[in-house]
């Protein structure tokens, strides 16, 4: 019992670590976690042993489990059901061109170019092919695209992309047998009585101190996963489901959202995301860098070719539809929840997992650090490129006459 | 430090832009700016940026914009409070994104006549990884800009 609690106060610090970092650095507490996660594996494997972080406990690996089920329920249920209602053809265009561009094109090139295997290749094909919600969410607040039609559209597609993931990672991987066909007729059956019995068994018995509403919504999605293990799939699929189609009712109640989310984030994802980063092996990174960067050039221009014609038959104005496009990164949940099933169910070994992960977080962070590095106000970026270059330097050249050069 | 317009002629102030992220710095460009709006008889708008974890995860951005809003919107009643006293009624609002892409943006938007914000000293590691909001707003803006030290 001593070392279950070391262990989890070795794990908790490394939370910890990582928040700070997050807050300090401003970057995703995600993405702060998942290097974390391989910094620590790499310092203890190299000074004391590579088995100090008990990756491999059951207790651990229910918690990470946890983490990426609550993740995925809490992410469907952010859909704007009504808009949904509204956009569903254009959502289900861009989405779909969303995901089946990059999960062919990524499978293609890891299966001719990288030479994997089959399954390696399909594998990487679902891992690069989803969108980050988030990404763009973000990006249509910036630019208050987010109550225009466009913008509508491309969110509720972003959630038929990953949608299309996760179905892709239930359902590619796990034999055809009759407990597939279970699994699908009691998820049909489950999918529509959730949103006619939550609201109305929350209305009944909920609001209560004793959290009926969590222990509810854990037993569904834990029951839904058990039942999509026991077929063959992956627990994320019945998960995100559940959320998009509760996103009406419990994704409505945001104090609700809020305490799982304190669950979520306080206690589950950190060991969900510090154990993924754990298993990216650095040295295989540095040992063949080009393998990260064609994996990444493949993400990006299968994403590019496939959306933005889209966004273009949308009518959205070049700036807008270039910038959503290049936007369109690979979410991290669900890039490393495809990855880490590959690697738990040997479809991946743990060289091909680093590349996948390490170009899941490339795809993110590439294009920020790009817009970072290259700063030039939006306003600037609709002129041709002559008046951008001469506004700029013109501005420059007065911001360091008056040594404003010099602040922050 | 002060940059004022080169494509304007006489300085006048009408309408002032206040930027606020509840720190100290930005709590002093406030009562500067009030006191310039107050002299001017100039409009103000604070505007608050909620600016997100780069790059954006799912849930944790959702949440990050509601909490934001919250934590701006508390902070502005005591704002609201004090300009109340010297008779100026500002207007207040939160965008999201970079701060100085909003502040630019709005400015241009609303087309005020002096950006007013704070000075935060931060890191080289700070500065490469997030840029510098104020150096960024001196540099675009399309009017004067203070930073208040």
């Amino acid at each position: 019992m001593t070392d279950m609690w070391t262990l989890a106060t070795l794990w908790l610090g490394l939370a910890l670590v990582a928040t700070l970092l997050s807050i300090w650095l401003r970057i995703a507490t995600a993405l702060s976690e998942i290097v974390v996660g391989t910094v620590a594996q790499l310092i203890m494997g190299a000074l004391i042993s590579g088995a100090l972080l008990g990756t491999d406990q059951s207790w651990i690996k229910f918690l990470s489990g946890t983490g990426a089920i609550m993740l995925t329920f809490l992410a469907g249920a952010e859909l704007d059901p009504d808009v949904f209602k509204l956009k569903w053809k254009e959502a289900t265009g861009i989405g779909l061109a969303g995901f089946i561009a990059p999960f062919l094109g990524c499978a293609a090139v890891a299966y001719y170019v990288l030479h994997w295997g089959a399954r390696a290749s399909w594998l990487t094909g679902v891992a690069l092919s989803t969108t980050s919600v988030a990404v763009v969410y973000a990006v249509m607040l910036e630019f208050g695209l987010n109550k225009t039609s466009f913008g509508k559209s491309v969110l509720a597609a972003c959630f038929i992309n990953d949608l299309g993931t996760v179905i892709a990672l239930g359902l590619i991987f796990s034999p055809f047998t009759m407990r597939t066909m279970v699994f699908a007729v009691v998820s049909i059956v489950v999918f529509a009585v959730l949103p006619w019995l939550t609201p109305r068994f929350f209305k009944r018995y909920g609001g209560r101190p004793s959290e009926l509403e969590s222990k509810y919504l854990l037993l569904c999605l834990f029951g839904m996963g058990g039942l999509a293990v026991w077929a063959g799939s992956e627990t994320v699929l019945p998960a995100y489901v559940i959320g998009m189609v509760l996103a009406g009712t419990v994704g409505k109640d945001h104090v609700l959202v809020r305490r799982l989310r304190t669950l979520t984030f306080g206690l589950l994802t950190p060991f969900y995301f510090i154990r993924a980063g754990s298993f990216v092996s650095v040295p295989a990174l540095i040992a063949a860098p080009m393998v990260f960067i064609i994996l990444l050039l493949a993400k990006m221009v299968t994403k590019f070719v496939a959306v933005y014609p889209t966004t273009k038959a949308f009518g959205t104005p070049k700036r807008e539809g270039l910038y959503t496009t290049l936007l369109m990164s690979t979410g991290l949940t669900f890039g490393s929840i495809s990855a880490l099933f590959g690697l738990s169910h040997g479809i991946i070994d743990r060289t091909q997992y680093s590349y996948l992960v390490a170009t899941v977080i490339g795809s993110a962070v590439v294009p920020t650090l790009i817009a970072n590095a290259f700063y030039l106000p939006r306003h600037l970026l609709g002129k041709t490129e002559e008046e951008a270059t001469a506004v700029a330097q013109i501005s420059h050249v007065q911001g360091q006459s008056e040594k404003g050069a010099a602040y922050d | 430090m002060c940059k004022g317009s080169l494509k304007r002629g006489p300085l006048m102030i009408s309408k002032i832009l206040i930027a606020y992220d509840g720190s100290d710095p930005s709590k002093r460009a406030f009562d500067f700016g009030l006191d310039i709006a107050s002299k001017y008889s100039a409009e103000l708008l604070v505007l608050s940026v909620v600016r997100l974890p780069e790059p954006a995860v799912d849930v944790e951005t959702e949440s990050l914009v509601e909490s934001g809003g919250e934590y701006y919107k508390e902070q502005f009643a005591e704002l609201r409070e004090k300009a109340a006293s010297l008779g100026i009624t500002p207007r207040f609002e939160v965008a999201v994104g970079h701060p100085a892409e909003q502040i630019i943006d709005r400015a241009e938007e609303e087309n005020v006549d002096l950006i007013v914000m704070g000075h935060r000293g931060k890191t080289f590691v700070e500065r490469w990884l997030l840029g510098s909001v104020s150096k960024r707003v001196l540099s675009y803006a399309h009017c004067a800009v203070t930073i208040v030290r």
